[in-house]
This record gives structure tokens, sequence and C-alpha cells, in this order.
């Protein structure tokens, strides 16, 4: 598993740009992500690789921050904010219909591989409670029928 | 680190105490004599606060303060015991047991775990917690390491070990929050050196070393006894922890000698050899051409017997012996004392020729014997350090942590050729190839000679006559200019030098050029030593023209000093040097008796060391395992190891410390015993019945040993002082300005990797060792391999002119140049016996030439 | 009360360089330019300008500090990792008004001494990043960043910093780990920021809301801000209002102004005709208010007088249908998952009282385990190494202690009241 030249150059260039060489960790785990789909170990030993940096380090740092995909995901994520503002408005109904309707689970993926779920700590557009990102569109104010149709709109 | 001044007061329960101001409140109360309870917290670490455990209560505070990471300010008012901080702990210990999951009962840590105390004094009877506790399946795969994650309490004491200290950081925790846990991680190794010193970093039993897996409960150990590792020149102090007379586990103190407690794998799971099932066992006397076990008293008489025929028919010249880094100061003191007084030869040398004793000779006589006087420990204070010559992360391991430690303090470390263990810390680095390395040297000599210029003549001179055939690089190096600037603008600078130089056909011109650059420089000097007591042997003797304390024989009036405390005439004129016995073996040399060590297999050209011991009247090797050497004796005879006889041994930075007896001797004699009884055998006692009575006679006939008393020695040892007037050199100026070597470039050369997971030969005996580091390799560069259409694993023989061996392929990364490198550890598979070298007319040092080697494939089937 | 902060931000074109000059942008940073750092530092003590990501630290005397400090280069770093629950401010200024967040951090930069700044921006905030990178870009060709801010000899470089979704990377300390590419825990304090932080160097981390007061303090002086909202609190403050309230959305008003106002004047009051039952007037790591509590002031001191804190105004309001075991049961979640893993008493206990709580809510708990859940509390509460721990156990007891009878119901009838 190597890294592509382009993402090599990416990560060379994002290296250079701070005195400490580790500092380009945090954003070169996303070009990891975005190369292979999800940072498996084989992931990050080519990117602690790339970095000049242990291995154990590269993986310490990646497995503390919720945000990186740290196993195969669906192709569409669905983050969903169940923190208490938007849970008072039924957010935790619409996990529930999640798990009910579409077998998906915080940290799972539905069968079809076509959504995974991550649950969100207040993504903070708690206005537009309950609210949710798939991929990078906002949806708010969500209610049950709007969250079926909203999934059916991706493929 | 210096000593603070005590210049804080504070009043820890009532009493006032004076603490430096960088002492925390934790180990001031601690040297107050008030325990607080801690498990984040570790003497070599930086304080990070986290397990609540240490909570004081201070005057004027509303919050509980962690003592750990608590600085004194005057006049502070601090509480270590009370009702609410005994709340305090009890809750924050059932809190760390809600997850753990309380199995001492099979805990190899239990009675020596930190958690289990303090739950005993502060903890809650009962748990509270109900729910599921976290599950983490242990992993058995590691070969020395075993993990429990459940019991890991997250106190990160051996991630900070192995990141801060150790600097390999082939720990991490991963994960967040209640996931948090210690993992090693890279697909396949850890990338490991084990070190083993997260072991007892680790408070509970989170980390274990399976080498004594289920076989250790400290409740059953017998004793406990501190002493000096036998396996490099560092001289680390260690725990040997024995039952039923054998070493059950080796453990380590942070209070503990210079290395505070720090060990490398060597030190630390090394030590199976002392009790392997092939120690030898009887002595053995060659009949018929077999080795026959016979009685101690007939083999000792027969030595005796036949040492005073060669010596009646050829002259005591005719008796050469070998000295043993691995044997004491004592040892080696007598050993050399027979063969002068009793057998009446100068010639008496060791394999030290190859390392530091040639090394440290051309440095004492161009600089006086105080170079070298410099404690490890003023490494930490060095703003630049050039390492040349070999890896100290591998040779030295513990030296090598002093250099990583002092980049982490933000000194600048320069390596010129490989030294891949600094490779993280290296601030700047040049690998000209070994040819080009001496060349380097002196153009760096030559330009800050012209800046600093020298303030001695002497030594002006003897570099004035490098300059003259020093060969100025055609274009600039790369690298250099930073190397040079390293030099210049380091404030103290050391310089680390490893044994690879005084086996070069030029090196001494590098060492001469070494020590031009740390007189202009004021550089502390440090020597590499992979013998645990070469510095030792030296000092008591072992060489051929010099006498204990290092007189040179040619010294009238301390020759006939000696004599008369001796009791018995000295040679006038200085033996052969080591190589010179090899060559002069069957001529001018009859007999050879050699203690402690491995000709045949550690020195270069086996086929000629093998013929010429061979021709020998009379071999004698004195071992613990039969060796290749012992292979070919007339007599073998067994010895003791390591932790079964007393004795002390000098480490590199001149410190002696005393290695106690341990464990009762598996088999053999002490090696100074064996050397008495052959001398009284031979008519000649040497009047000695313990090894205390030899520290004694030692002190009284060496200057440099003169108020040592072995008994008086705690984990710190005695330093060697130098003598203020250094002894005469062997010239006004020694002549140094031998031929540069000439860089051939046609041909995969022949070089020697040295192995951090071995040493010497014993290693082979060690297990443990084994499990971590089975075979010797060759290892070459991406590039080598891919042209000669070689892969990892691919089985080769590397073929010299001096002879082959089948050994397989290993790709290093690392590697650059156009060598195939090899380890001299495993049976048949040493490189130094397939080198060819040149006997050095000024170190004495055998220059191993760069040997081009035929690297052929060879399928399965053909072996 | 004009909106100084949100001004023009209903403005569809907020966002935009021109509109923003328009509405007189950048021009605090020329009259900044014009005085020396100093002078504008002295502003900004005048202003009594107090953070607003959380702890309400005078940010005069925090760029007092830094500019006494040695070392250099000097950082500056915009904290835009809102991560606390309940709160958007930093979001909607940045979508909406990225110049005046910009603008600020040129007038730091030129206060401090600082050439280099960073913007750490929590991953979960696509928009706002794009809106700040277009922001920059424009503010870049206009000479407002970069070399030669508006033709003097003042260089400021400008970057962004994603995060990677780690809520205690908010703690300043965290953030810098963070970014030294570390894992995102806290701290040893000293040696603070300012003295040694981003790679050991003097660092300045500022909240988005606080930088965006600084064009304001410049522009109509900092004596001007401080009669804005009370002494104790001066300046104008985003609060940002959801739950079960009619109008959710961020609001701007004087620091003091009433927990009732802002309810029921700017909020537009409860949802549904619902009655009023408890507030989280800060994000979620502040103690949770009764009904009774409603008029108290919405200012730093205030609110801890009143049991509370205004953290990041993130103000969390609860109508009578919402079951108080279920909040304590989600806020102890939240910890749970936030928590850094450091220290002992945060990494164990925040878990466990979800747990308890999970019981409790579920109808399958014993009395004896309210005892516990306080027991749990109390031994984090204290203990642990930073605040994150300490609002996890502080958040559960306040809601125990107004709510207790809802927890006892929980435990005897096996179910929630509100749901039977
Ligand atoms: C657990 C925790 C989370 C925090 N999260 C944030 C945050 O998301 N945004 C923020 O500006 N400050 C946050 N802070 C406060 C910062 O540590 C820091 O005080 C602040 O950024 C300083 O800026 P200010 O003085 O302008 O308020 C947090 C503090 C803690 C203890
Ligand atoms: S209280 Fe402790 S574990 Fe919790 S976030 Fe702070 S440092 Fe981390
Ligand atoms: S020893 Fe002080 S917190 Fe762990």
């Amino acid at each position: 598993m190597t890294l592509s030249t382009a993402a090599l150059r990416e990560i060379e260039m994002i290296r250079g740009k701070y005195p400490e060489p580790r500092s380009a960790l945090i954003p070169a785990l996303y070009i990891a992500e975005r190369e292979f789909g999800w940072l498996s170990a084989a992931a990050l030993l080519s990117l602690a690789e790339a970095l000049d940096l242990p291995p154990a380090l590269v993986r310490g740092t990646a497995t503390f921050y919720h945000l990186y995909r740290h196993r195969e995901m669906g192709r569409h994520l669905i983050q969903l904010c169940t923190n208490v503002s938007c849970m008072i408005l039924g957010a935790e109904e619409l996990q529930e219909m999640l798990k009910r309707k579409y077998g998906l689970v915080p940290g799972g993926t539905t069968e079809d591989g076509r959504f995974s779920l991550l649950i969100m700590e207040c993504i903070g557009v708690c206005e537009g409670a309950p609210a949710m990102q798939i991929d990078t569109d906002l949806y708010q104010n969500l209610t049950e029928e709007r969250l079926d149709e909203i999934l059916s709109s991706y493929g | 680190m210096s000593e603070e001044t005590k210049n804080i007061t504070v009043a820890i329960n009532g009493k006032e105490v004076e603490v430096s101001p960088k002492t925390t409140i934790l180990r001031a109360a601690r040297e107050a004599g008030y325990s607080i309870p801690s498990l984040c917290d570790y003497e070599l670490l930086a304080p990070i606060g986290a397990c609540r455990m240490c909570l004081v209560e201070v005057e004027g505070m509303q919050r509980l303060q962690t003592s750990c990471t608590l600085l004194p300010v005057n006049g502070m008012e601090v509480t270590t015991e009370s009702d609410v901080l005994t709340k305090a702990r009890r809750d924050v210990l059932e809190l760390l047991l809600i997850n753990h999951p309380l199995d001492c009962p099979f805990c190899d840590k239990s009675g020596e775990c930190d958690l289990q105390d303090m739950v005993l004094k502060y903890g809650p009877s009962i748990g509270r917690y109900t729910e599921q506790k976290r599950n983490i399946p242990s992993s058995y795969e590691d070969p020395l390491l075993a993990t429990n994650m459940e019991r890991c309490i997250a106190c990160e004491r051996c991630v900070r070990m192995c990141d801060e200290v150790q600097g390999v950081s082939a720990l991490t925790m991963v994960g967040r929050g209640e996931e948090t846990r210690m993992e090693p991680f890279s697909l396949e190794s850890w990338d490991c050196e084990y070190c083993g010193n997260c072991l007892p970093a680790c408070p509970v039993g989170a980390i274990l070393s399976t080498v004594q897996m289920h076989n250790y409960r400290p409740w059953q150990m017998n004793r406990e006894v501190d002493t000096v590792c036998g396996h490099c020149g560092v001289g680390c102090q260690l725990v040997v922890q024995v039952r039923d007379e054998q070493i059950a586990r080796i453990d380590s103190r942070t209070s503990l000698g210079i290395n505070r407690g720090l060990l490398c794998s060597l030190g630390r799971f090394g030590h199976e050899y002392v009790g392997a099932e092939e120690r030898l066992g009887s002595p053995m006397i060659r009949r018929d051409g077999e080795l026959e076990e016979c009685s101690w008293e007939e083999v000792i008489a027969f030595v005796a017997d036949r040492l005073t025929a060669v010596k009646e028919q050829h002259g005591g010249e005719a008796i050469a012996g070998i000295a043993s880094p691995r044997c004491s100061n004592e040892e080696n003191y007598l050993f050399q004392k027979f063969l002068r007084v009793g057998c009446g030869s100068n010639s008496i040398d060791s394999l030290s020729r190859l390392g530091l004793a040639a090394a440290r000779r051309v440095f004492e006589d161009l600089l006086g014997s105080g170079a070298l006087a410099n404690e490890l420990s003023a490494i930490d204070a060095c703003d630049g350090i050039l390492v040349v010559g070999g890896d100290p992360t591998v040779v030295n391991p513990i030296l090598g942590l002093s250099i990583r430690q002092a980049a982490g303090a933000g000194a600048r470390v320069g390596i010129l050729g490989r030294a891949s263990g600094l490779d993280r810390v290296r601030a700047v680095s040049m690998a000209p190839g070994v040819e080009r390395e001496t060349a380097v040297l002196e153009t760096l000599l030559a330009e800050v000679a012209k800046e600093r210029g020298f303030s001695d003549e002497r030594v002006e001179k003897a570099m004035d006559s490098l300059r003259e055939t020093h060969r100025a690089p055609e274009s600039p190096e790369e690298g250099l200019a930073d190397l040079r600037d390293l030099l210049r603008s380091a404030a103290t600078l050391a310089i680390v030098v490893g044994p690879e130089l005084v086996q070069r056909p030029d090196g001494h011109r590098a060492l001469a050029a070494l020590a031009g650059l740390a007189h202009c420089l004021q550089a502390r000097l440090y020597l590499q030593a992979e013998g645990a007591n070469e510095q030792g042997l030296v000092d008591v003797g072992c060489e051929p023209d010099r006498l204990p304390g290092g007189i040179p024989v040619a010294d009238q009036a301390h020759r006939q000093r000696l004599e008369g405390l001796w009791g018995g005439s000295v040679p006038v004129e200085p033996g052969l040097s080591l190589m010179e016995i090899i060559e002069a073996a069957g001529t001018k040399i009859r007999a050879l008796y050699v203690m402690g060590e491995n000709p045949v297999f550690k020195l270069p050209k086996s086929s000629l060391v093998r013929k010429a011991l061979e021709s020998l009247d009379l071999l004698v090797v004195q071992d613990i395992f039969l060796n290749e050497t012992a292979k070919l004796a007339h007599v073998v005879l067994p010895a003791q190891a390591w932790t079964e006889r007393d004795g002390t041994f000098t480490n590199i930075e001149h410190r002696i410390q005393r290695s106690p007896k341990a464990i009762a001797p598996r088999s053999g004699r002490a090696d100074w015993q064996i050397v008495a009884e052959i001398a009284e055998a031979m008519g000649c006692p040497l009047a000695v019945a313990k090894v205390g009575e030899i520290t004694q006679e030692l002190a009284t006939v060496s200057p440099l040993h003169a108020g040592l008393d072995a008994e008086s020695l705690d984990d710190r040892g005695w330093l060697v002082r130098p003598p203020e007037e250094r002894p005469p050199g062997e010239s006004a100026a020694p002549p140094i300005a031998l031929p540069l070597q000439e860089p051939t470039t046609n041909g995969v050369r022949l070089g020697v990797e040295r192995l951090l997971f071995h040493a010497g030969t014993t290693s082979r005996h060690s297990p443990a060792l084994l499990k971590i580091c089975p075979e010797a390799t060759a290892k070459l560069s991406v590039e080598l391999a891919s042209e000669l259409d070689l892969e990892d694993g691919d089985r080769v023989r590397l073929s010299t002119a001096q002879g082959s061996v089948t050994v397989p392929v290993e790709i290093d990364a690392s590697l650059t140049d156009h060598r195939v490198l090899l380890s001299n550890h495993f049976e048949n598979a040493g490189v130094l016996g397939l080198l060819d070298y040149s006997l050095h007319p000024l170190t004495k040092a055998p220059a191993l030439e760069a040997s081009e080697v035929a690297i052929t494939k060879v399928e399965a089937a053909e072996e | 009360m004009e909106p100084l902060l949100l001004k023009n931000t209903d403005q569809p074109n907020s966002a935009d360089l021109a509109e923003y000059q328009r509405i007189g942008g950048y021009r605090a940073l020329k009259k900044a330019l014009e005085m020396s750092p100093a002078e504008v530092i002295e502003e900004v003590v005048t202003s009594g300008l107090q953070g607003r990501g959380g702890a309400g630290f005078p940010t005069g005397k925090k760029w007092e500090f830094a500019v006494r400090a040695t070392g250099s280069p000097k950082y500056l770093i915009n904290n835009a990792d809102e991560g606390e629950p309940g709160t958007f401010k930093d979001r909607y200024l940045m979508e909406k008004n990225p110049h005046l967040v910009i603008e600020g951090m040129v007038i730091a930069s030129h206060a401090l001494g600082a050439q280099k700044g960073y913007i750490y921006l929590r991953h979960e905030y696509p928009t706002a990043g794009a809106r700040l990178e277009r922001a920059m870009e424009e503010a870049l060709n206009h000479g407002f960043l970069g070399d030669s801010i508006c033709g003097t000899s003042v260089n400021f470089d400008l970057e962004i910093f994603r995060g990677a979704g780690a809520y205690i990377c908010g703690e300043e300390t965290a953030l810098i780990d963070s970014m030294e590419g570390k894992r995102g825990q806290p701290r040893l304090k000293p040696p603070f920021p300012v003295n040694a932080g981003l790679w050991g160097k003097p660092t300045i981390v500022n909240n988005v809301e606080t930088l965006a007061c600084v064009p304001i303090i410049v522009d109509i002086g900092g004596a001007a801000f401080a009669e804005i909202g009370t002494p104790a609190s001066p300046g104008p403050k985003l609060y940002c209002l959801s739950g079960s309230v009619n109008r959710p959305g961020l609001y701007e008003a004087p620091m003091g102004t009433s927990l009732r106002e802002l309810i029921y004047e700017y909020a537009g009051g409860m949802r549904n005709g619902h009655r009023l039952k408890a507030v989280i007037p800060g994000g979620l790591s502040t103690p949770v208010l009764p009904a009774e509590a409603t008029d108290c002031a919405m200012d730093f001191a205030s609110l801890v007088e009143a049991g509370s804190a205004l953290g990041s105004a993130g103000v969390i309001v609860m109508d009578d249908t919402v079951c108080m075991v279920r909040v304590a049961r989600r806020a102890a979640h939240f910890y749970e998952v936030e928590s850094c893993g450091k220290c002992v008493p945060c990494r164990e206990g925040t878990g466990w009282l979800e747990k308890v709580l999970s019981r409790i809510e579920n109808g399958n708990a014993e009395m004896k385990d309210l005892d516990l859940l306080q027991d749990i509390s109390d031994a984090i509460y204290g203990n642990c190494f930073c605040p994150l721990g300490d609002s996890a156990a502080e958040v559960v007891s306040a809601i125990f202690k107004h709510f207790r009878g809802e927890f006892e119901a929980h435990v005897k009838n096996g179910v929630c009241d509100l749901e039977a």
C-alpha cells in the first residue's frame, strides 16, 4: 500500500509549512484517508513512512480523533447530532428510526453499503435542531419523514 | 545532573524542609520521609499529573493539588495525609478499579504491583461497579513482551519511557477516553529495541516479559544482588534476582548506577547463557586427537608441565597469552603477572587490539593520559556531539541513549558514516563511504585548526605531518560544511568514537585527526568498547609493552620496583602484540594460553588463524563454552561465568565497579583460581587465596589503582584518575602520516555489521536473544539488492579469498553504499574470518582490508 | 441595541469584502495600524473585554503577558473549535462575518507582534471554512492580509488548521498539541501558552468572538465598548438559543441581559405553550438552572453567583416535556465520548456515570444507585486534570440536585413519568 505521487507531493508541501514535520500529521491523515478510503493499519504505515515518523505515533494520533475513518465506510456518511439541543427535539428518535428502518447503528454501515452512521456531539447548528450532515451537506429541522425523504435522494 | 541549590523552604506536614525550586513536592515529601502514593510519576520521566493519586492539600489553595506536578514556592504549606486526602485517594482508586480485571492471583506482578499495594492501603473494600468491564484480549504474539491491557491503568509510563527516554516510540496510547490503552503498533514488529525498559516502568502487570512468565514471584526469590552487566563497556548496574541458584530475572532500579536503571536487550534478556546446558563441565585434554575429560589435578599438572617444558626448551618468550574483556580486573591482572613472571614472557595482549586498546593509545600518545577521562553523564551537558566510527546505540546502547537524550535536550548530533540508531535525532549526517571518512576528518581538522590554532607545540607538529600528506577533496562534499558548523558552533562538544576506525588501514590517521579536533575544540572524547572490561584489561597490564598502571615495560625503575613486589623478573623487551602472536604461532611462539576469548572466530582471516593455532605445541583455552578456538585446543579449562565469581570491572569512562558473586557456579573454576593453581604447579606461587587479595595487590602495584578498595565500592563505583604526569609517549611526536587508504571503486565490498541483540559469541547461548534475532543475515541496500536481483530471505553465498558462508539476505533501507554487511556472532556465519588484514605498523591492530565479496544466490536444493 | 458583531449579517452578501467595506469594514485596521501596538493593547485593556471562549479571562491582560513573553516568533491562534454543545456563535460569525474575524486577527497580530496566525477550525464546519478561505483570499488581494498590510511594514500570514473531531481540542493546550500532530490532550500548566505554546513559542489563543470584538473596540474606542453591558462584564455578547423555544437562533445583546429577556423576548418564548423547566445557560459544560432562576443576568459574575457559568453562552432551554434523567444521561454520554482519557477520574468516571444514568433512565436501577450516582460525581469533581471532567460531575450533580424527584420516579416506576 503506497501513497500516490500526487499525495506524497501534497504531504511534502504541508510538511514544509511547519517548523516540526509532525505538525503535518493531522492534515496528512486526511490525505491518507482520501487515498485509501479509510485509515487501515497498512494505510497508517505508509503514511508513517511518508512523514518519516514512528508508526506508533501516527497510530496514536489517528485513533484519538473521531472524525477520521477508522473502518471501511459506506458510500455516504450520515453525521447525526444527538446532543442535548437536538435530542430535546427528537434526534434520538431519528437515531432509533435509522436502526429500525435501515439497520444502521452508530459506527455501522447499511448492508447495501449505501450509508454509514456517525453519532455526533453537537455539530453547531442547534438553532436548526435536530440537524445532521450527509457527506458535506447540512440538513436541519429534521423529522422522521424528512429524514426518509433525504436519504432516498442519495444513491 | 548537577545538584540544584536548595534555596526554597516549604513546610510538609508542619516540618520545614529546604528544597530546590525544581524538585516537585512529591519528591520533596519523599525525601523528607513522607510517602505519597503515585502511579503515573516515574523518576526518569517528566511528570504528567494523570493518575491523580498523589493529591495533597496546600494551604490557601482551594483544590487538591497533584504533588507530582507541584513545584515549591517559599512558605508553601503542604499536608500529605488527611481525611479529605484519604477519601480522594480512595475515590480515585475505586474509579481505577472499575475496569481492572482484579486477577491478582494469576498476575505475575502480584507482590510487586504498585496498584495492589495502594489498594491495600487506601482502597475501597468492595467494588460497586456492576456493569460490563472493558474487554481487551491479552497478547502473547511478541517473542519477549506480553501485554495485558485490561490491567493497564493508562499511566503512560511505558509509552513515555519508550518515547522520552529510549527515543524509539515503539509504543503509543491509542483510542480516547475509556477506550484508551497502550498498543505496540506497526504491522509485524514493534520497531522495538527490546531494551525492556518499559517493564520496570509499568506499575501493574500490563506489560510482562515472557522470559520468566509464570516462573517468577517476588516472594520466591532467594536473594537479589546488585551487580554490573557483563556485556559491553558501559558497565550498567542491574539487579540479579536469584531462585534456586539460577538467575530468575534481571531487574533494574532507577536509582541504580550511572545507567539510572536503564538497560539494553543484552543486559535485561541476555543472561540465560549463564545457566546454559552446553556450559563446559569438566576439564579436557586432547588425547589421540580427541578432547577427553579429566580431573582438575591432572589438567593443572599437565598444563604446568607442558608450559615448563616449552619455557625450558624455547625460553619464556615462546609463551604468549590472550586476556579477556569478559574477565575481571583481578583475573586479567593475575593472568599477565603469571605470563610475565611465571612464564617469563611479555607477549600478552587481547582482542581489544582491534578496538579500545589501540584507539586509546593514539589519543593518549597525542594528548596525554587525561584525554579520555570523561564521565558519561557529562554528555547530557553537551550541545554538540560528533559520532564517528560506529553506532553507539548498538555498540554501547546506554551511551547511545545519553546521546539521544542530549539531542532531546537540544544538542546537535552530527554523524560521519553510519549510525542508524541516531537517525531520528541527528542534525547533520555525512556518509562519504568508509574510504573517504579519514579525508573528511582531516579536512575538518584543517579548517578548524586554521581558526582556532593549537595550544600545544607537540600536537601541532603531529598534526602538521597529517597536513603534509592530506588529500583534500576535489569538490566540496555534501554535508561537510554542516558538519563543520556543528563542530564550530558547539560550546561543549563531545566526540564519540566507535571501534571501526582502528580496524581500517588509515584508521590511525582518522583517530589522530579526531585528536587534533578534540584538542582545538576542547571536546570531550569518548571511546566505545564492545567488551565489558577492555579498559580494565589495558589498565591492569594486558598489553605487551605496558605493565599494570600503563607504565611502559621500558621504564626500568618501575619494572624493577615491580620485580621487587612480584618476587620475580620481568623480561626487559616488550612482547608481541595480538596479531604478531598469531603470526608467530608455531615458530617464535610455541605455547598460547587463551583466557576467555575466541580468536579463531573473532579475528580476520580465520584460515590463517586456525592454521597458526594448530601449529602450536600447546594451546590452552580457558572458557565457559567449547567455542571455535577451544575446539582446537590441547587443553580446555572450564571457567566460571558472570555472576558466579567476585571481581571488579572498569568501564569506558574508567569507572571501576564490583561484580559480586550472586549464584553458585554451575561448573568450572574462577579464572584467577585456575591461573593461580597452574602457577603454583609451575613453582611460581602467585600467593593469592581470595579475589580481594588480588585487588589489594593491584592497588599497591599500579599507580592507576592506588586507593582502590573493592569492599567499599557502591553502585557508583570508583573513578580511576589518570596520574597528573602523563607517561611519555612512544616518541615526542608520534609518526602518524602513513598513507591514506586508496579508494577502490569496483566490486562489492564486505563490511562488519554490529548487532544490537548480540554480544560476542555468548549471546548464541541466550534463547531470549535468539528469539528476537535468530540468525545472521547479509544486509544490503535496496539498490544493491535490485542490482543483484535479490529479495529479502533469499539465501546467498558470500565468498572471499578467505572462505565463504551462506546466509539469508536482508534488505536494509538505511544502507546507501555498495557493501554487504554481515555480523560476527553466529557460528559458521561470521564476517571477520572472511576478511583479510594487514598488520598496522603503528597501532598493531589488524587493519581490515576492504575485501571484495562474490555473492551468489543459493537455491534450497544446493544446500 | 444596534448589532455590532452581527451588523449587516442579515444581508445575503455580508461575507463579501465589498459589502463589509461598504459598512466600514477594515476601517478599524487602518486606524489600528496608525496606533502603536501598545496603544492598541491599551484600548483593549480599557474595553474590559473578557474572553468569549468560556473562561472569561481579560483579553487585555493576556495580551500584556504575551507582549512581555520572550521568544520568537509569536503565534496567534484563533480558537474556532467551538465544540461546546449548544453553541454556534463562532460558526455564525465565520460564515456571515468572516472579514470581521480576520480584521480582528490582523489587528491583534499588529498589537502582539505575531506574524503568523492560525485558525484552528473544527472539521465539522466546512461552510465556515470555505467562507473564511474566500475572505482570506479577498483580504490578501486587497492588502489587508499578508505582507505590507495596508502599505505598512506589518506582515501577517494567516492559515486555517482543521481539527479532526475532538471536543477537548477546544482547550487551548490540547489544541496546541493537536496542531503539533499529537493526541490532543491538555498540557501541564505552567508553562502557559503565552510563554511556551505552539512549538514551544509564545502563543496567544483567543476565541473567534473575542477576536471579532477587537475591530469594534478599535473603531468605537475601548471606553465606548466598556459602556455596553455591565461594568464587570462589558461589551456586546452573542447568545445562542436552542431547545424548546419558538425562535431558536443567535442573538446579539448587551452582556448582562437577563435569561428571561433572552428566552421570552429574543427567542420568542416557549414552544407550543409549554412551560419552562430548566435552562443550561452556557453550553453543556455549565450546570443547569431551574426555571425559577430566569431573572438571572447573563454575564460571568451573575451566573457564577446563581450556581452556574456563562461559558460559551449556549443557552439550552428545556420545557416540561423534557426528561431530565435523559438530559443527564445524554450529557454524561457526551463526556464519556469526549474525555481525552488522560486522567483517571474523568476517563473512568464519565463512562460509569453514563452507565448508571442509563440504568436509571431505563428503570433498571435501585434507590442506592442514586447515592452511587452522587458518589461517582463527587469522586470525579475536583480531582481531574482539566475542567472537562469536573464539568461532567458538576453538570450531572446539578441536574440530580434540582430534579431529584424525576430520578426517584424513574427508579420507583421503572419508566419516565413524562412518557407514562
Ligand atoms: C474542555 C474545554 C473545551 C474548550 N473549548 C473551547 C472552544 O471550543 N472554543 C474556545 O474558544 N475555547 C474553548 N475553551 C477555552 C480555551 O481553553 C481558551 O480558554 C480560550 O480559547 C481562550 O480564548 P478567550 O480568552 O478569547 O476566551 C475550552 C476549554 C476547555 C477546558
Ligand atoms: S479531565 Fe482528564 S481525562 Fe478528562 S479531558 Fe481533562 S485531562 Fe482529559
Ligand atoms: S503521580 Fe501525580 S498524578 Fe500520577
